[in-house]
């Protein structure tokens, strides 16, 4: 009889691993809090962990489980550690850079499988490190973009490749360093390339063959809505990358997704316009890719100031009526709630210091001030390039209704120069030479995800390259380019615990639980670092 | 763009700079490897603005990255580390690899680093031997300062100091030393700083930081490290140094004489 139950349990068991990650459960990850099934950890993209085992009483207690040691980039250099890990029954899949994929033991830390893409040497990455986000995962498939344009599904259990497809040509600029988004049947990537003047876009794959299902570009060509915000033949270089992973609606049926800058980065001369749909975001039909809605934040940026940032899903009263909202801490340091069934703008307030606008008006179109422009000469503006948040994710409470997101406060010089498109080479236009040192900051910021009214700030001692997570627990943790991990209180922002890891922190934490036991992981320099309690 | 110059930043004071504390041992300023001609040096100068001029400015003067304008830089030892450097970064600091601009690209980078280090010499305003004196017994300056060994490390070494730093700054350090601080990272180097805790005042200059500590270093040489949730009270006093101001302590010959001085420190024994 024994035998039989052991039997029974064990097919029960292959069953589950068989049938791997479905999009049910994808849908429903927040069911699964000890897993973390996508990049911002749900389709929301809230960055939030249910689990409360670690809470504001006892993160004092926080020690260190186990560690792993990324190894250096094969490419040049060692790359830099962005990556989110997933976390799928006890198996973690994370990042190195450029693109390699391992699996480990999430108990343990010991290394399962790895798997690297065989890449040239002189592989592109003009305006951007050799950098990897993380995976996506469908059934048992992993999912990775590689800096050299490829998409790759990996066997979970093995790391052994089910298919390989070129998603653009490198040779031009395109790369891809997002981890990708698994839908129904789909996995959807976006590009990197716009510093190099390639024409972005955004792509559907089915997941078991490869194939491509379906391809929206980003500024659109001669005729089509949105050309005529292009001057000439601007468009053919103009950039709009989308190198961040979107957030997907399952009732709504809709995609979110982000675009970035215009190219040329600061000489918009040549590209007279309002340069639709460069930094904006763009709701999509998954099944076809057809574009539902738009939104530009940033109309005809010189700037560099990408929307490629995490557009977190949120509801809320409004006015005395439901709403389906999407909120964005925009790079150009304007918070942004849109109402994410029609697009409508609802709020926009300032988050962060800023010198190019007035303000927003009533249809969130930006008001100038002048003078702002890159010159020659230079243009001190506040934010930097880099902007007042980047890639790093925001964090959204919703137990709290707060909105918490690692905030620069830094300024650049803007400069002008004139440009010519080469392919392949950089497409830029210009330059800037930031604020550094004492004359810049950041801080971990929370708002009210509603109104954008901001709760409290813990002060960051240099801009930070860092996301958020906010917990069940109560706690929001994050990091510190001087490599302090810490836990701050959600109620008020009091730093409750921190570790210093000797090097910078440039990556989102996550949560995950292993024998009923929570887990934190965070990576600083090249380890990626598991905490938990005693 | 993505990250965009994300990549290029990281961050701190001693701890991860690296770049910016530039002292080293081989010039690589001559017998260049390979012809650089004007067109390459105007053309290294402009993908030098594309590709580097976000951390080390627009003039290679420095910022987030290291000040080029100097004969010696510390990871460098000859036009093939340069070269290397520019082209795969330097592991555990914010130099990202560069590879982009492709080998040419690369060397034309190079040549104008390396001309950013080829400065005109400056022609010392006083006499070196008297300013050593003037150095060593009225100044006082090895109370603070070490040169070759000699000396007490609470201000900044100087036995290379007429390697890294040129005649007006020299000049003004000694006049009014608080306007020219050296910076890494663009922090304020030996920025001082005044705090309280529980225990009374200390005051001293700002080692490192970041956002739950400070250490600092007092007159004394003494280290000092503070959690700040024990600071009471923490002010920093920015265009202010410790050091104090020669101008009224040495006439303008001794000055002089000490900047000559400092000129001719080149980092030989």
């Amino acid at each position: 009889m024994r035998v039989f139950v052991a039997a029974c349990l064990y097919l029960l068991a292959f069953a589950a691993v068989a049938e791997g990650v479905s999009f049910e459960r994808l849908t429903a990850a927040k069911q699964e809090p000890q897993n973390w099934l996508m990049y911002s950890g749900t389709y929301r993209s809230e960055r939030f962990s249910p689990l409360d085992e670690i809470n504001t009483a006892n993160v004092g207690d926080l020690r260190l489980v186990w560690a792993y040691q990324v190894r250096p980039s094969n490419v040049g250099g060692a790359g830099l550690v962005e990556t989110t890990p997933l976390v799928v029954d006890g198996i973690m899949y994370l990042t190195e850079p450029p693109s390699t994929v391992t699996a480990l033991d999430a108990r343990t830390g010991k290394k399962l499988w790895t798997w690297s893409p065989n890449m040239a040497d002189d592989v592109l990455h003009i305006g951007f490190p050799q950098v990897n986000r993380g995976v996506a995962i469908l059934g048992d498939t992993l999912f990775v973009g590689t800096l050299d344009a490829h998409l790759v599904a990996l066997d979970a259990a093995t790391g052994a490749v089910r298919w390989d497809v070129v998603v653009a040509d490198n040779a031009i600029g395109f790369a891809l360093t997002l981890a990708p988004l698994a839908l129904d049947g789909k996995v959807v990537v976006g590009v990197s390339g716009a510093e190099a003047g390639v024409r972005g876009f955004i792509d559907a794959y089915d997941a078991d063959t490869g194939k491509l299902a379906w391809r929206t570009y980003t500024v659109p060509a001669e005729g089509e809505p949105g050309s005529e915000t292009w001057g000439g033949e601007s468009w053919r270089t103009g950039g709009g990358s989308t190198w961040l992973t979107g957030s997907y609606d399952p009732d709504l049926n809709l995609l979110y997704w982000m675009v970035g800058n215009p190219a040329p980065d600061w000489n918009g001369d040549v590209r007279p316009g309002d340069n639709l749909y460069t930094c904006a975001i763009l709701a999509l039909d998954p099944d076809t890719g057809s574009i539902k809605w738009y939104f530009q934040y940033t109309p005809h940026d010189t700037h560099d100031w990408d929307a490629n940032q995490i557009p977190i899903l949120f509801d809320a009263d409004m006015d005395g009526r439901a709403r389906k909202l999407v909120a964005l801490a925009n790079r150009n340091a304007f918070y942004y709630v849109l109402d994410r069934k029609t697009g409508e703008f609802l709020v926009g307030t300032q988050y962060a210091k800023q010198t190019w606008a007035a303000g927003l008006d009533r249809t969130g179109r930006p008001i100038l001030l002048p003078d702002t422009e890159p010159t020659k000469e230079g243009t001190l503006i506040w934010p930097s390039l880099q902007g007042a948040t980047n890639w790093f994710s925001p964090s959204y409470s919703p137990l709290t209704g707060q909105f918490f997101v690692a905030t620069r406060l830094i300024g650049s010089i803007y400069y002008k120069a004139d440009v010519e498109y080469e392919a392949g080479k950089p497409f830029l236009g210009g330059g800037q030479q930031a604020l550094s040192g004492d004359e810049a900051a950041g801080a971990v910021r929370a708002l009210d995800a509603l109104t954008g009214e901001r709760l409290w700030d813990f002060p960051l001692q240099s801009p930070p390259w860092a996301g958020v997570m906010a917990t069940a627990g109560g706690l929001v943790f994050g990091g510190s380019n001087e490599g302090n991990v810490f836990a701050l209180d959600a109620k008020d922002g009091a730093a409750l615990w921190n570790m210093q890891l000797g090097s910078a922190i440039r990556t989102n934490p996550m949560a995950f639980a292993v024998d009923t036991r929570q887990r934190i992981v965070i990576s600083a320099g090249l380890t990626l670092f598991v905490f938990g309690l005693p | 763009m993505q990250r965009a110059t994300a990549e290029f930043r990281v961050v701190f004071i001693t701890a991860l700079a690296g770049l910016l504390c530039l002292v080293s041992s081989t010039s690589y300023a001559e017998s260049p490897r390979w012809a650089v001609d004007e067109t390459d040096l105007a053309e290294g100068k402009k993908l030098f603005r594309v590709h580097c001029a976000r951390c080390h400015g627009m003039q290679g003067k420095g910022g987030e990255g290291a000040n080029l304008n100097r004969a010696k830089l510390r990871y460098v030892s000859g036009d093939e580390t340069l070269i290397e450097i520019i082209s795969s970064g330097i592991p555990g600091t914010g130099m990202p690899a560069t590879r982009s601009p492709g080998v040419k690209g690369i060397e034309q980078i190079a040549g104008y680093v390396r001309s950013l280090g080829q400065l005109p010499a400056e022609t010392p305003p006083g006499n070196a031997e008297l300013g050593r004196v003037v150095y060593e017994t009225k100044g006082g300056c090895s109370a603070c300062h070490i040169i070759n060994g000699t000396g007490r490390g609470i201000g900044p070494e100087l036995s290379d100091v007429g390697q890294r730093r040129g005649l007006e700054y020299l000049e003004e350090s000694l006049v009014a030393p608080g306007a020219t601080q050296p910076s890494s990272q663009g922090y304020a180097g030996f920025l001082a700083v005044r705090l309280k805790t529980a225990s009374g005042f200390v005051e001293g200059m700002r080692i490192n930081e970041d956002a739950f500590s400070i250490q600092i270093r007092d007159l004394n040489g003494t280290i000092h490290s503070f959690y700040k949730r024990e600071i009471e009270q923490l002010d920093k006093i920015f265009g202010h140094s410790l050091m104090p101001e020669y101008r009224v302590v040495l006439t303008a010959g001794e000055l002089a004489d000490v900047v000559s001085y400092l000129m001719s420190l080149k980092g030989e024994s």
